[in-house]
């Protein structure tokens, strides 16, 4: 899933501070499960903005922001969109994106988008994949270096890691100690000794 | 009838003979002006086989390693200039490379680079395009006669390559990383500084089975608050309980420092096949310590 933070209401409050007659996009994907673009985050959202004021016209939940088909499957959803004159979108960048790209109107984001991720054991996980477009993560147990490791190293850690921990945020545990362990416990410490050319190389 | 005169034995030539190898290293300046560096390192003259130039050490923005190495060879130093993969992408490493190797640059180290969080502009883009190991493969490869891409190049370089190792045998992940810059063509290894010389021992065994010359770290202490802060701060050292116990206990620390410098060179002169010396500031007590380790051999 894609990883994304809520920007501040003061901040939004700045992006909407010249827009009136909002309409807002969720999403029910991503930023729903993170709660920031599900059905209770919309409706906070409309009450947030008209106590300070902003007239909002009418909302909707799309299964994902970032799959709206067209401008009509919104006004089938919610015919209120066309007294729209500003859209907030509840979702990331791409669901942004998306909706831009069916309206006529200004488009303005309430998530910062940070990364591919996900969510296990009541965590959210950032950073697990980097989107390099050539899967290599069984080569490293399932824990991606060019994901999570600052410096995306591919043949084993820098020098700068402490007692197992990351040189750029040492509340981390070291990549290359996580799939030390990793392979370790599958067996597949072998995997470790393959020198990983630059992709370029011929 | 040819008249030959014989060259002084260059860095590559020292690492295939039996000489102990002493080498140093140099901050490039952040300002224009070399003098200071220069007058610095004049008192060193003859007494190393290399000086190391850094490449915006621990992130901060310096002068190009590329300019320094130039301005020190001219001077008649030879020198190790220093290539991290944290500033430039490919393009930039292998210009640089060729750009060295034209301007009398023979001899390299590569390393990782610290990263950018860590020094005076945290949000500089953080490059690493390659990782050491493979800009190792890309400089034997520039070696060869081309580029990364395959490319031919005309004249190309013949560089020695050396590249940087903590020397904690226990840190399994580290060790392989070594192993793989073996495999890359390693002409030599410069350590992080050592102070455990039993554990450095155990290290020598894994490098001797790479068949890389290894240059040991030296790091003078100036005080007993120095080793307990490179102990906790800066990562691959291990300044031993005694030694902290003779720091503190030393009435003039900076004395005892090197004094425990010179003792190390000495039980590492029977290890490894030199020692790099990378005091903190200038070099006032360099060849000082050098008189003290036994080791001033250029004197003559």
């Amino acid at each position: 899933m894609i990883i994304s933070s809520g920007k501040s209401f003061e901040e939004i409050m700045e992006l909407l501070k010249d827009e009136d007659d909002i309409f807002i996009v969720g999403c029910n994907a991503c930023a729903a499960k993170l709660h920031l673009g599900g059905e209770e985050d919309v409706l906070q959202m409309c009450k947030q903005l008209e106590d300070v004021g902003k007239h909002v016209v009418g909302w909707v939940l799309p299964s994902a922001a970032c799959s709206v088909a067209s401008y009509d499957s919104l006004v089938d959803k919610n015919p209120d969109i066309k007294d729209a004159k500003a859209i907030l979108v509840m979702g990331c960048g791409s669901g942004v994106s998306v909706v831009s790209g069916v309206v006529d109107v200004p488009v303005y984001p309430s998530n910062n988008t940070e990364s591919l991720g996900g969510r296990s054991h009541g965590k959210v996980l950032g950073e697990l994949c980097a989107l390099c477009g050539s899967c290599a993560v069984h080569e490293f147990g399932g824990i991606c270096p060019k994901g999570q490791c600052p410096k995306q190293l591919l043949n084993g850690p820098c020098g700068g890691s402490m007692k197992g921990k990351c040189e750029v945020d040492p509340e981390k545990d070291c990549v290359w100690a996580l799939i030390y362990s990793r392979l370790e416990m599958i067996g597949r410490l072998d995997l470790l000794e393959k020198v990983w050319a630059c992709e370029e190389e011929s | 009838m040819h008249i030959t005169q014989a060259m002084p034995p260059t860095f590559k030539d020292k690492l295939s003979s039996d000489a102990f190898l002493i080498t140093s290293e140099v901050s490039p300046p952040k300002g224009t002006c070399l003098s200071e560096v220069l007058a610095d390192v004049q008192l060193l003259k003859g007494q190393f086989d290399a000086l190391n130039v850094t490449d915006n050490q621990r992130a901060v923005m310096r002068m190009s390693p590329l300019a320094v190495s130039k301005a020190l060879l001219d001077s008649g130093h030879e020198v190790v200039m220093q290539l991290t993969c944290r500033d430039r992408n490919r393009l930039a490493l292998q210009s640089d490379l060729l750009g060295a190797y034209s301007m009398g640059i023979r001899n390299i180290c590569i390393m990782t680079g610290d990263y950018t969080t860590k020094g005076d502009h945290p949000k500089a883009k953080p490059v690493y395009d390659m990782d050491s190991v493979q800009l190792l493969a890309m400089v034997r490869k520039m070696n060869q006669g081309y580029d990364l891409a395959g490319n031919a190049i005309e004249n190309p370089p013949d560089f020695v390559v050396g590249a940087v190792s903590n020397t904690d045998p226990s840190n399994t992940m580290q060790m392989l990383k070594l192993k793989k810059k073996a495999k890359m063509g390693l002409e030599f290894i410069q350590t992080q500084a050592v102070y455990d010389t039993e554990q450095f021992k155990s290290f020598v065994e894994i490098a001797d089975e790479l068949k890389v010359p290894v240059i040991a770290g030296i790091i003078p202490l100036k005080s007993a608050r120095m080793a307990g802060f490179m102990n906790n701060n800066v990562p691959g050292i291990n300044v031993t309980t005694d030694i902290i116990e003779r720091m503190e206990a030393a009435e003039e620390a900076v004395e005892e420092g090197l004094k425990i410098a010179a003792e190390s060179i000495r039980d590492l002169k029977r290890l490894c096949r030199g020692v790099h010396i990378m005091p903190i500031g200038k070099h006032t007590n360099t060849p000082k310590l050098l008189e003290m380790s036994g080791i001033g051999k250029k004197n003559s």
